[in-house]
């Protein structure tokens, strides 16, 4: 007897809900294993040429190379915002819990990557400003996306009911994504002491493109590979509840 | 509209005058939270504008989620939500009601509170009352916008009430300090342009957040 799922996919067998959703035995191992190789390789060389190809700045030394690192991630950390927005609203609208399996993914990814922007920016602050935080609107701004992608995670976690907790999820998310102008429009609102689109060198710049692709491409695959282990966590589940009859 | 607005403010005004379930618990939190703040805050007359808006802002918030937090869980936990959504009413006009009991209660909270900050930080927060009005009605609209749909939102998970305040308030972070900064500057009569550039942030916030929440309600409520 097919398992099937729950609610809106009626009486589709689950493993062949979509194409995508199907097992992989036909996959080859080098189909899965070339986007990790890619991704890696990405990141190695975006450390080295922030390492070795980047000029050393002339008023910050060394510590201006975490730049590479912190505009990176904080480029991810509202990707993964807005994937987890636009996720949640497609789940809103067409009530499939593979959205959710998205959205959940790309919270998670949006919580690392905005952890990380705070860390590597209170860096950058010691070294540039002298100080470990300033309630600098931009740093706020970072403060509060990192906050609501922490109570997205931890009140998802209190409900039970799979359809009950994307629905909870997707409307925080968008609620949440209200945030995201703030965070891109906070130097511009308010006079703040972060640098907005400063004069580079050419090589800074490309080191600085190179670096954005290199952790796009990488936390992209995590968003790919986490999202995969949520739909086979909600496939062993109806395994199981199957094998208990 | 506005009729079938009024049916449900009166219901839950009634309710509540009957059965004083959370007005009198938020209204002495409030209270207990301004005479904390008010030892605290022992600094020179020229410094206390400076803090009393932010400490007057974070005791509205807390205090006022007590209110806001019931306003929908009280709903589910009595088995209500259902004969709510049997009202002949949209979804949104619910999230309207819901959301201008819990203006109700922040204003009735503020009645006490600012003239109490007032007094205890001895700086005069009514010295343009116009100002002050302004700020706290749009204030409150932002935080009562947000506290309202995610009330709803989490009305029946474990631990709801303290859940409500870790999502809200990261959320109305910028209200809270765009009306504690526009507080200041009606407190010491500076209502020049920087006065505004935080009552207009204030207004797109409330503008934003009521639309989404009159928006979502209708996800919030059916299961």
């Amino acid at each position: 007897m097919p398992i099937s799922a729950q609610r809106n996919e009626g009486t589709v067998p689950i493993f062949a809900q979509r194409k995508w959703d199907c097992p992989t035995p036909g996959r080859s191992l080098a189909f899965q294993i070339i986007p990790d190789l890619l991704a890696a390789a990405l990141l190695v060389a975006a450390v080295l040429a922030s390492s070795l190809l980047a000029p050393t700045e002339k008023t910050m030394g060394d510590a201006q190379r975490i730049l590479y690192v912190h505009v990176a991630v904080a480029w991810c950390g509202l990707a993964g915002f807005l994937t987890m927005a636009g996720a949640g609203l497609l789940y809103l609208l067409r009530r499939d819990l593979a959205w959710d399996h998205w959205a959940q993914a790309a919270a998670e990814i949006a919580w690392l990557c905005c952890g990380l922007t705070l860390v590597t920016g209170s860096f950058w602050a010691r070294a540039a400003w002298n100080t470990w935080w300033t309630w600098e609107p931009r740093l706020a701004a970072t403060a509060i996306l990192w906050a609501v992608s922490s109570g997205y995670l931890i009140v998802r976690s209190g409900v039970e009911d799979p359809h009950r907790r994307a629905r909870t999820g997707a409307v925080l998310a968008l609620v949440g994504a209200a945030d995201v102008p703030l965070v891109i429009m906070a130097t511009r609102w308010f006079r703040g002491i972060h640098p907005v689109s400063p004069q580079m060198d050419p090589a800074m710049r490309f080191v600085l493109l190179l670096s954005i692709v290199a952790f796009s491409a990488f936390f992209g695959l995590l968003l790919v590979r986490r999202r995969g282990q949520l739909r086979l966590e909600r496939l062993l589940g109806a395994l199981e509840r199957e094998a208990d009859g | 509209m506005a009729a079938q607005l009024w049916w449900i403010v009166h219901k839950d005004l009634v309710s509540e005058c009957r059965a004083w379930r959370v007005w009198p618990a938020m209204l002495l939190f409030g209270l207990v939270v301004a005479f904390v703040f008010g030892l605290q805050s022992d600094l020179p007359p020229d410094q206390r504008p400076q803090i009393v808006g932010g400490l007057l802002w974070l005791a509205i918030f807390f205090a006022g989620m007590q209110a806001v937090d019931h306003s929908c869980a009280a709903e589910r936990e009595e088995g209500c939500w259902d004969g709510l959504l049997l009202y002949p009413i949209g979804p949104a006009a619910i999230y309207l009601a819901k959301l201008g009991v819990n203006l109700i209660a922040l204003a009735a909270l503020e009645c006490l509170l600012i003239p109490i900050f007032a007094a205890l930080a001895d700086v005069p927060l009514m010295g343009n009352p116009g100002a002050m009005l302004l700020v706290a009605l749009l204030g409150n609209v932002g935080i009562c916008a947000v506290g309202t749909l995610l009330s709803g939102l989490v009305a029946g998970v474990r631990h709801a009430g303290s859940l409500l305040v870790l999502i809200v308030l990261p959320l109305v972070i910028p209200v809270v300090l765009a009306a504690a900064e526009a507080t200041r500057l009606a407190a010491e009569g500076q209502l020049g342009p920087e006065w505004w550039r935080w009552v207009h942030l204030l207004a797109t916030f409330a503008a934003i957040f009521v639309t989404a929440g009159a928006t979502l309600f209708d996800f919030v409520i059916r299961d």
